[in-house]
């Protein structure tokens, strides 16, 4: 089974993340923010991580970082904020990809679909 | 009895000495008077050459100054030139031929505003002093501001005689004066539109994450539902694609205000706040407030964009000026620079006003966080923003006596450390 965890302080889009992966097909975990999931989930659990960007506490980038140094597992990471080349970013800082939100939902499956091939 | 008689002839000769006395005095005047007459003569030419000069000098003064200067007949109905200087035919473009005898007022030719004209005449005619600036036009239609004074000249029995008008050509200072409002006017409408920006910012993040739910909450449906209830699905659609709606519309406001890259170049951090309090000199001197300058000349450049600098420094001296308002005890508001270390300069705005509550402290620099009643709670947090992308901090405290002290650091141009 192919896990996601997705981690929004934003209830309802956490909410909808959900629904729709379950309706492609995934294993969804959501959290409200980085210190959750890294409190719940260990490193030793496979499975693909999607972090908003902004949030209370640990950004998406630190979060990203922590990530980076403690495990290979793969990173998404996502904003509504559209300042600055936050795409490009991502990418420099070893994410597997950037999601812009709002986003649809073959954008999504795409990425993931990528991120389990390999 | 002899002594009596002795009497009486000494009397007699001396009423004899006092006849050939005045004989001799007879003379004496009729000598003095052809000197009198001789001096008078003379008095009078005297005078009259003294007289002569006084005009001599008046006149040259009249023609030295570098107002015009005219004089019109009162006696006239249509205010008759008599007397115009130098200044006044190079000011307005005339020659002494066409103002001489001419009517004043015609020499303001086709463009003037009548009300203005009508109003100085009835004015001056009432005996009372013009006082005014104007736009006025030389002979060639060349504009060109005009401080005007009119006043009348009464004679002896205090009848108007004559107006006597200074005319002093301001088009400098009023250029001076407009390139400052212009200025000032420019870097508020920066401050504005980076206002908005920040604030179309906040709410395209704020809407962005509702939209992206329900984007995913309707595709989640459709996937749900696959082949089947059509009429659902369609529906969905129809969900989806006024989603899209309202993300392309906070799509084109967000292109609408992107925000403008910041350009940085070397600049003179006292410079820089001098500039900014000459373009709201006007407005401290409306408030009855003073700026006074601690300003450590020998700081080094910073690297900085000087239009977002400017920017924050017009920022908190307007929240100083806010805090200083309701009292006119607190009048002084003190600029300080001083080299904090070797890399980092240091910006302090310290006002004598109603300082910042405890409570407040915290949310000083947070969006949309104002305790003005008209105020929109952006400046402080735009502050922020710049000059932490200039790598420097800004920060409040109040001070131990009275008001509140806003300062912030910037990092030295490593060009120039």
């Amino acid at each position: 089974m192919r896990t996601i965890y997705i981690v929004d302080d934003d209830e309802s889009v956490r909410r909808a993340l959900r629904l729709l992966t379950v309706a492609c097909g995934f294993k969804t975990e959501t959290f409200s923010s980085a210190e959750e999931f890294f409190g719940v989930v260990p490193n030793s659990s496979s499975g693909c991580l999607i972090l908003d960007i902004y949030m209370p506490g640990l950004s998406g980038w630190d979060a990203q970082k922590r990530v980076q140094v403690e495990s290979s597992r793969p990173v998404i990471l996502m904003s509504a904020d559209k300042d600055g080349d936050f795409k490009d970013r991502a990418n420099r800082v070893g994410a597997f990809g950037y999601l812009q939100k709002p986003f649809h939902d073959q954008e999504l499956i795409d990425l993931l679909g990528r991120v389990f091939l390999n | 009895m002899a002594a009596k008689k002795y009497r009486q002839q000494t009397n007699e000769l001396k009423v004899s000495k006092g006849q050939l006395k005045q004989g001799v005095d007879r003379e004496k005047l009729g000598a003095d008077r052809e000197k009198l007459g001789a001096d008078r003569e003379k008095l009078g030419a005297n005078r009259e050459r003294l007289a002569q000069e006084q005009i001599h000098i008046r006149t040259k003064a009249m023609e030295a100054v570098s107002d015009g200067i005219f004089i019109m007949d009162a006696k006239t109905p249509d205010f008759h030139i008599i007397y115009a200087n130098a200044s006044f035919y190079s000011l307005t473009g005339y020659a002494k031929n066409e103002v001489i005898g001419c009517n004043y007022f015609l020499l303001y030719g086709s463009n003037a505003d009548l009300r203005i004209l009508e109003e100085i005449k009835q004015t001056i005619r009432h005996g009372k002093s013009f006082h005014g600036e104007m736009l006025n036009f030389r002979k060639n239609g060349e504009k060109y501001w005009s401080l005007l004074r009119i006043a009348p000249v009464r004679d002896s029995k205090g009848v108007i005689t004559h107006y006597v008008g200074i005319k002093t050509d301001t088009t400098l200072m009023k250029q001076r004066d407009l390139e400052i409002v212009e200025q000032r006017e420019e870097l508020l409408h920066v401050t504005r539109v980076g206002k908005l920006a920040e604030f179309v910012s906040s709410l395209a993040h704020e809407i962005s994450q509702p939209l992206t739910a329900i984007l995913s909450y309707a595709q989640a449906a459709q996937r749900m539902l696959a082949d089947r209830e059509p009429q659902l699905q369609e529906i969905l659609q129809y969900i989806i694609s006024d989603d899209q709606r309202a993300v392309e519309v906070i799509r084109r406001l967000r292109s609408l205000l992107k925000k403008s890259k910041p350009t940085f170049e070397p600049l003179d951090i006292n410079a820089l706040i001098k500039d900014t309090v000459t373009l709201m000199m006007a407005h401290i001197t409306v408030m009855n407030k003073v700026v006074k300058f601690e300003l450590d000349i020998k700081l080094p450049l910073i690297h900085g964009d000087r239009i977002q600098l400017q920017q924050v420094i017009l920022n908190l001296i307007s929240n100083s000026l806010e805090a200083m308002e309701e009292s006119s005890d607190s009048r002084i508001l003190l600029i300080r620079t001083l080299r904090k270390t070797t890399d980092m300069i240091r910006v302090e705005v310290e006002d004598s006003g109603c300082g910042i509550p405890e409570e407040n402290m915290k949310k000083l620099f947070v969006h949309f966080f104002t305790s003005k009643p008209d105020g929109l709670g952006m400046g402080l947090s735009i502050s922020r923003s710049i000059i932490e992308a200039h790598g420097g901090r800004l920060d409040a405290r109040n001070n131990t006596d009275q008001g509140a002290t806003f300062f912030f650091t910037l990092p030295v141009n490593p060009m120039d450390g």
